[in-house]
């Protein structure tokens, strides 16, 4: 009904100015593209091969999820295509692939794209195409902060400050008598780590009594780590990315400073990464990192509905992806976000419904059977972080050993 | 015969824009920029015979001095071309100042360490560079734009290589690269010609990064110019055939539309499918055209006469 008002009204305002009735009436039958009767396309880049590979099974995860959908009706009676593209986590190829799918392939949106360099170089190109850039997958805050420069563009996961802020409330609460020793990384990565700590410290700022600075591009950490322990800190955060995350885990253990809790970032969580410091002699027991997944592999978690669901799809659409690999019930939960924002697009979905669909999340309907019991997406016209809440997770069993959720859930929001 | 045939790829260059959508329009610029970089390569490894594996760093210096100027002072984007050149010559003779000392696999390795170490120096200077979240420039050009000015820069690049090469400065490069005793035994300066050809080839790669970084929503970040772009540029360099200028063109459009044409096709489509078809026409160039394509025009060219005796008697 109201659809039909808007047609009449483009008609009429149409002929009374230019009176170009023809043009008016056919522009306003026209979809948006990509859709069509009985479809949908969307499209992302993702590094399939190369340095990033390591995140190629995210992609395969969601098309499972939407393969899963399409066998179950699809989005209003339409069936999800997605084409998902190699770009090798290279800007120089994410830019011609998005423009590939934009004006050639000619896809609805542009879905769940991976990586911060990638998504920024094709960030302003998307928006002034004014094709939706959704649920992108990298943990930097500029997606959330900037809507307004860039309303076509929406995160998903938590970001990176506020799930250092989240640690900072933790320590508030539970260690006052921590003395803090911080190893980042010498870019914007590390230091919105480092930033969103001292937020969420607030008032116990002064806790930290050593921040240690390394560049990317340094062969290992020894040095800050021998600082570290030299500054009598007894709480340790690791705000690395995972190779030298994974190298001060060793060398703490080497260097024999075993501080009384050690906290690893998210990106350098996954459970391979926390293998391989154990293998290499760390001792990991009692990490504490964090996480707004279900985890398929851990035994107090197999009886959750998501968990459930999350591993019979991909038993049956993707049987040779691992259920216990975190990065898959990542690629769920964002499949799912996706699919929840589509069904609320409109009866026949526009890139301006797809934007306004998530960027009013309602917690109490968009409940995604993937994430971590209680954590919400929730957005509004001035909040466009889709998820803020996170569990805390400690690890256990050493060299074979897996993350368990422990204590209440934590906001990160600002 | 010749002219007839440049007169003919020139116009077809200057109509295609308008036959074509903006997004062949910016796949057909990027040929435009390999033709840039491979003709540079083809100068130092074609002509004078040294060999490069690292002319992915030139093009890095060359797009980041784009993105720097553009991003820090608002230069316009077509001026940043000059300072690129500018730059990425003097670099180029710095590096073959050393690469006076090494030949053969020792040059091909310190080059190598070139193409390895550039984009590490974008990590380490990030508070210039970017680091790894990269440095955009403050305006951003449309298809059109980037393929009128790449093609532009195209043509200018192959008249100027064709004049560097037919004259003094080629012979001393080819006497070089055939023997540098004899080079050096008639008079050439090893040590002038060789710097030389390091230098113009550099500038050649700088202004294609320069264009390759505009190519890329002008957004300059190391990752787009790890190793692999170097050795693109050889293999484009071997596809065209070392040491002639007419197979850059089809050099360059093997590799900067193989990975495009490739996607559709089975297996060479799917995840390191590029990389086996890259490997495969690599290997197949070598045993069929030694010469590469430019060696094919050649003999298509020696053919039709004998074709011709052949009706006759």
């Amino acid at each position: 009904m109201g659809m039909n008002r808007r047609v009449l009204a483009v008609v009429a305002a149409t002929v009374f100015v230019a009176g170009a009735t023809v043009t008016a009436a056919s522009g306003a039958q026209k979809t948006d593209p990509g859709v069509t009767a009985t479809s949908i396309t969307i499209g992302g880049t993702f590094p399939l091969t190369g340095v990033a590979s390591l995140y190629s099974t995210i992609p395969l995860a969601e098309q499972a999820y939407f393969a899963y959908v399409n066998a179950h009706g699809g989005v209003n009676g339409r069936q999800i295509t997605f084409d998902v593209l190699d770009d090798q986590y290279d800007p120089s190829k994410t830019v011609p692939l998005t423009q590939q799918l934009v004006e050639q392939d000619k896809v609805f949106a542009d879905y769940g794209s991976l990586g911060t360099a990638p998504i920024l170089s094709t960030w302003g190109y998307l928006n002034q195409q004014k094709v939706p850039q959704v649920l992108v997958a990298t943990g930097d805050s500029y997606w959330g902060f900037s809507h307004k420069a860039y309303p076509w563009t929406i995160g998903f996961q938590p970001d990176y400050p506020g799930e250092s802020k989240i640690y900072g409330k933790y320590i508030q609460a539970s260690m006052p008598n921590a003395k803090i020793g911080v190893l980042y990384q010498n870019d914007a990565y590390g230091k919105n780590y480092l930033a969103g700590l001292e937020v969420g410290l607030g008032a116990g700022k002064n806790k930290i009594v050593s921040k240690q600075a390394y560049d990317v591009t340094a062969p290992n950490v020894t040095q800050q780590m021998l600082s570290l322990k030299a500054s009598g800190a007894n709480v340790f955060f690791d705000f690395a990315t995972p190779t030298a995350s994974i190298q001060a885990l060793v060398t703490a253990t080497k260097i024999g400073w075993s501080p009384t809790a050690t906290f690893v970032n998210n990106v350098s969580a996954p459970a391979t990464f926390m293998h391989l410091a154990a293998a290499n002699g760390a001792n990991i027991d009692n990490t504490i990192s964090s996480t707004y997944l279900e985890d398929a592999s851990v035994p107090s978690e197999a009886n959750l509905a998501g968990v459930k669901l999350g591993k019979a799809i991909l038993a049956q659409y993707a049987p040779k992806l691992d259920p216990t690999n975190q990065l898959n019930f990542y690629g769920l939960a964002s499949a799912w976000t996706m699919v929840y924002a589509l069904q609320n697009a409109g009866k026949t979905p526009t890139r301006a419904g797809l934007m306004a669909a998530l960027r009013s999340l309602n917690p109490a309907k968009a409940k995604n059977p993937f994430l971590y019991p209680g954590i919400q997406l929730q957005t509004s016209a001035t909040d466009a972080f889709p998820i803020e809440q996170q569990i805390l997770v400690k690890w256990g069993g050493g060299a074979t050993g897996t993350w368990t959720a422990f204590g209440k859930l934590y906001n990160g929001a600002r | 015969m010749k002219a007839a045939a440049l007169a003919v790829t020139a116009v077809v260059i200057a109509v295609l824009p308008f036959e074509l959508s903006g997004y062949h329009q910016g796949l057909a610029a990027s040929v435009a920029v390999y033709v840039i970089a491979i003709l540079g390569l083809n100068i130092v490894t074609g002509y004078t015979g040294q060999i490069s594996i690292g002319h992915g760093a030139f093009m890095a210096i060359g797009g980041y001095t784009t993105a720097i100027m553009s991003h820090d002072h608002h230069t316009s984007l077509l001026a940043t071309l000059p300072l690129s050149l500018a730059i990425t010559f003097v670099c180029g003779v710095l590096v073959g100042i050393p690469a006076l000392r090494l030949s053969g696999v020792y040059l091909a390795l310190a080059t190598f360490a070139l193409a390895v170490s550039v984009p590490q120096f974008a990590l380490k200077f990030s508070k210039f560079t970017g680091g790894s979240n990269g440095i955009q420039t403050s305006k951003t050009v449309s298809h059109l734009w980037l393929y009128g000015v790449s093609w532009s820069c195209a043509a200018i690049a192959l008249a100027a290589a064709w004049l560097i090469l037919r004259g003094r400065t080629g012979r001393a490069f080819r006497a070089v690269r055939d023997s540098e005793l004899a080079a050096s035994a008639s008079g050439v300066s090893l040590a002038i010609y060789k710097t030389l050809a390091f230098g113009i080839s550099a500038a050649f790669a700088g202004v294609a990064g320069s264009l390759f970084v505009l190519a890329t929503n002008g957004f300059a970040q190391p990752n787009e110019f790890g190793v692999f772009l170097s050795l693109t540029l050889l293999i484009g360099a071997a596809v065209a055939g070392l040491g002639s200028l007419w197979g850059v063109l089809a050099g360059a459009a093997f590799v900067a539309l193989l990975p495009t044409v490739s996607q559709s096709v089975p297996l060479v489509g799917s995840a390191h499918g590029q990389d086996v078809a890259f490997g495969l026409a690599v290997i197949l160039v070598m045993l069929l055209l030694p010469t590469g394509a430019a060696g094919l025009f050649v003999r298509i060219r020696t053919l039709r006469p004998n074709n011709a005796d052949t009706t006759e008697s």
